[in-house]
């Protein structure tokens, strides 16, 4: 139906167009060259605006944009057609049924400029100029074909002004001095709501908006400049007249254009999709396509989210999950991405976006096997995110459990313990020397057996947890671990302020659980430990003189490396044979 | 004498304060943490305390913190820390703070009666009192080319006696030795290892420790 609309549409334009020119090729030689000019500008404009129009309206059925352009297209043909006619065969009343019809074009272009590029008047401004454009353009035409001197109104040949006036009579000054300022008020107004769209206008929108409002306001100044002309100069010289509506008339050819131009950058972002099924036929690391999209759509701020089935929620190419209830502001939007009707991803974008959806659904097809491979590591990164969390809370399990059976221990058997060891001393002290030589010998055997417990019960809480650690620091942690060392340790200085306790708790058992290894399987005969800050690191070093060869796959350096980890640290083991061992630990201190 | 006994643990206080009693020290009183040991020590100086490490609210090291400012308020006050566990770090912190008169003990000491009543007249007289265990962790830790390595035995055991805060008259009584014995040795000792010699025993410990730990 629309099509068939456009296509008699279509024919209309061009056949008006082409019996204006026929009427102006018929006229020759009498017409004043810049009549001539003019009107042969008029047809350029109206056939620019037509066209463009029914380009636009074909492309957007549902934006009001192309039918307006077209309007005014027409309306511009209906005018050459009326200048046309009227200057060739001079009927009576001719002129001022031109002179009518001639305010309808700017009328409607007004609208246009007004509505652009929604079609239709979202603003209670905008409203409010379209009914005050066409309240006043009508009626001021008409009280100036009633009251005004024609010649002023541009047709010397002219007899009079219909009420017969005369001359330059008061009334009609005052109305022309009326629609000037009305004119003026309007022009400003317009030029008001042209410049607060184009600030309120996002970024990506702009692009496509760019070429017709430039040419828009080339376009308003050259009116306001004609305007405050014929206000200033009542008959301004007729090569200056001329000119002016010339310039006029071929910004508006240009105008159209200007729209197209833009349309085809719209277009041109569509050919960015080629270039990302290029950049895409190399394998992207999954963090770069959110960026290849970016760009691909030109919004800088578009993030990319998988959807994980199994937790039934999006997450970024980390792994950490995206609330998508947090981008509901104006000016965003979500696309998800469907493959069988199952979402498989989500794009959060600039809302502006959503005026080209083809082209969003365009990057999103091309990209569709990068996504669900993306996807795919999304989810294993969770799923590792998952294990290291899980990780860490077995590590932090373990350490909560070895302080309190240490705390159990000092509390409760080592306690009782030292109990019975005082009420032994007592009872020792009581018998004396002399009485009973054989009590006082088996008490002193008690009392001896008790002090073998008490130090092997106090070796084994130290090994469970190390209170001088959590007490007094790695330092002087690490400085015990060296006394009670079989073989020689050497501590460098270590840095004397406290870390977080897990980083500290880490560094310990590395250092604990190398020099054990030291000890027992290396042979070594020197070890040293050192522990040094670097770039915000706690860098843990032990170095021994022994056989070297240790397994990093062996159950104590095993333990360890999850330990480090858990800390997102790293831990190396440099272990040839025949060359001694080091094992070196990186442990990030932002904990 | 007059002590004040300061643990958490009420049966262990009570049979401490029976053992000092039988020694004739007067127990003038047994609190259980440290605030109270500190407004006892305010109102009444005694000659002495004997503090446990571990004590409410955080049972961590609330004792030694007590201990500390007690060295530092009253100076004329002996202190004697018992844990039952002993670190070399705790016992520099004691006798690095203030001038003699200190000890640190571990809490199974207390078996030997007499052995515990003579710590508190030590570090109430002004002597400085550290447990054997750190004294021989330090002594026997395994060093490279050190020159406690080339001290005789009987070197060594002069070495840890003095270490414990024996004066050489306690050392003399101890190893059956004569005052002249044991002067030599220990000026020998000192030259071994490069020490300043100094007449006072609180001096002569740190100077020991801090060497091996060195």
């Amino acid at each position: 139906m629309s099509q068939r609309l456009r296509l008699a549409l279509a024919l209309t334009a061009l056949a008006a167009g082409l019996v204006d020119l026929a009427l102006l090729l018929r006229a020759g030689e009498d017409r004043p060259g810049p009549l001539a000019y003019l009107l042969v500008a008029i047809i350029g404009v109206s056939w620019s605006f037509a066209a463009a129009g029914l380009v636009a309206w074909s492309r957007r059925p549902d934006n009001r944009t192309g039918a307006l352009m077209v309007t005014v297209g027409l309306a511009y043909l209906l005018n050459g057609l009326l200048l046309n006619g009227v200057t060739l065969v001079r009927a009576p009343l001719g002129f001022e049924l031109w002179f009518l019809v001639a305010t309808l074009p700017e009328a409607v272009l007004a609208h246009l400029i007004a509505v652009y590029p929604d079609g239709r008047a979202t603003t209670r401004l905008q409203r409010l100029f379209v009914v005050a454009n066409y309240a006043a353009t009508v009626p001021l035409a008409l009280a100036q074909l009633l009251l005004v001197d024609p010649a002023s109104l541009g047709c010397a040949e002219c007899p009079d002004d219909l009420l017969a006036l005369g001359g330059r009579h008061p009334y009609g000054e005052a109305v022309l001095a009326v629609s000037n300022l009305l004119l003026a008020v309007l022009g400003a107004l317009l030029l008001w709501i042209v410049v607060t769209r184009w600030r309120q206008t996002p970024g990506p929108r702009r692009r496509s908006l760019a070429p017709v409002a430039l040419v828009g306001v080339v376009l308003l100044a050259v009116y306001m400049i004609q305007q405050t002309l014929t206000a200033v100069m009542p008959s301004p010289p007729s090569l200056v007249k001329t000119g002016l509506d010339l310039a006029i008339l071929t910004t508006l050819v240009l105008w159209p254009l200007a729209f197209l131009a833009g349309l085809a950058r719209t277009r041109l972002d569509h050919s960015a999709v080629g270039d990302l099924a290029i950049e895409l036929s190399e394998t992207l690391p999954p963090g770069r396509l959110e960026q290849a999209l970016a760009r691909a759509l030109r919004d800088p701020t578009l993030r990319l989210a998988y959807w994980l089935p199994d937790r039934c929620a999006f997450v970024d190419a980390a792994g950490r999950s995206v609330e998508l209830d947090g981008e509901v502001a104006d000016d965003r939007a979500v696309t998800i991405l469907r493959q069988g009707g199952d979402p498989v991803a989500a794009l959060l974008h600039h809302a502006a976006l959503d005026d080209d959806p083809a082209l969003v659904q365009a990057v999103a097809a091309t990209a569709r096997m990068t996504i669900e491979n993306g996807r795919l590591h999304a989810e294993v990164r969770a799923q590792l995110e998952e294990v290291r969390a899980s990780r860490a809370r077995i590590v932090e399990f373990g350490d909560a459990e070895r302080r309190r059976v240490e705390r159990n221990l000092h509390d409760g058997a080592q306690q009782r313990l030292v109990n019975v060891s005082l009420a032994l001393g007592i009872a020792r002290s009581q018998v004396g020397t002399a009485a009973d030589e054989e009590l006082a010998a088996a008490l002193d055997e008690a009392a001896a057996e008790l002090r073998c417990a008490l130090a092997e019960l106090r070796e084994l809480a130290r090994g469970i947890h190390p209170v001088i650690l959590t007490e007094a620091g790695l330092g002087p942690a690490l400085a015990a671990l060296a006394e009670r060392s079989p073989i020689p340790v050497t501590v460098a200085p270590v840095p004397p302020e406290r870390l977080p306790p897990r980083v500290e708790e880490t560094a310990y058992y590395v250092a604990s659980e190398a020099l054990a290894n030291a000890a027992k399987h290396a042979r070594a005969t020197a070890v040293t430990i050192s522990a040094r800050r670097r770039d915000g690191d706690l860098v843990v070093e032990v170095g021994d003189d022994g056989v070297g060869g240790a397994d990093p796959d062996g159950s104590g350096l095993r333990g360890l490396a999850d330990r480090v980890a858990v800390l997102d640290g790293r831990l190396r083991v440099h272990s040839p044979a025949g060359e001694g061992t080091r094992i070196t630990a990186e442990l990030p201190c932002a904990w | 004498m007059r002590v004040v006994i300061a643990d958490d643990a009420v049966l262990f206080r009570e049979g401490l304060a029976r053992v000092l009693e039988a020694a004739s020290i007067q127990v003038a009183a047994q609190v259980g943490d440290a605030e109270q040991l500190l407004a006892r020590v305010r109102a009444d100086p005694p000659d002495a305390v004997v503090v446990d490490i571990r004590m409410p609210p955080t049972h961590t090291r609330e004792g030694l913190d007590a201990a500390l400012r007690i060295r530092a308020g009253h100076p004329e006050v002996g202190v004697l820390v018992l844990s039952q566990y002993v670190e070399t770090h705790h016992a520099m912190q004691l006798l690095e703070d203030g001038a003699g008169g200190v000890g640190y003990l571990l809490k199974d000491r207390v078996a030997d009666v007499a052995d515990v009543a003579d710590a508190v007249r030590r570090v109430a007289g002004g002597g400085s009192v550290i447990d054997p265990e750190v004294v021989a962790r330090l002594v026997g830790r395994r060093r490279v080319r050190s020159p406690v390595e080339e001290l005789t035995d009987r070197e060594r055991e002069v070495l840890a006696l003095m270490a414990e805060g024996r004066s050489n008259q306690a050392i003399c009584q101890r190893l059956f030795l004569s005052p002249k014995t044991v002067e030599a040795h220990v000026r020998g000792i000192f030259t071994r290892l490069d020490l300043p010699a100094t007449p006072d025993d609180h001096r002569r410990v740190l100077a020991v420790l801090a060497f091996l730990r060195a």
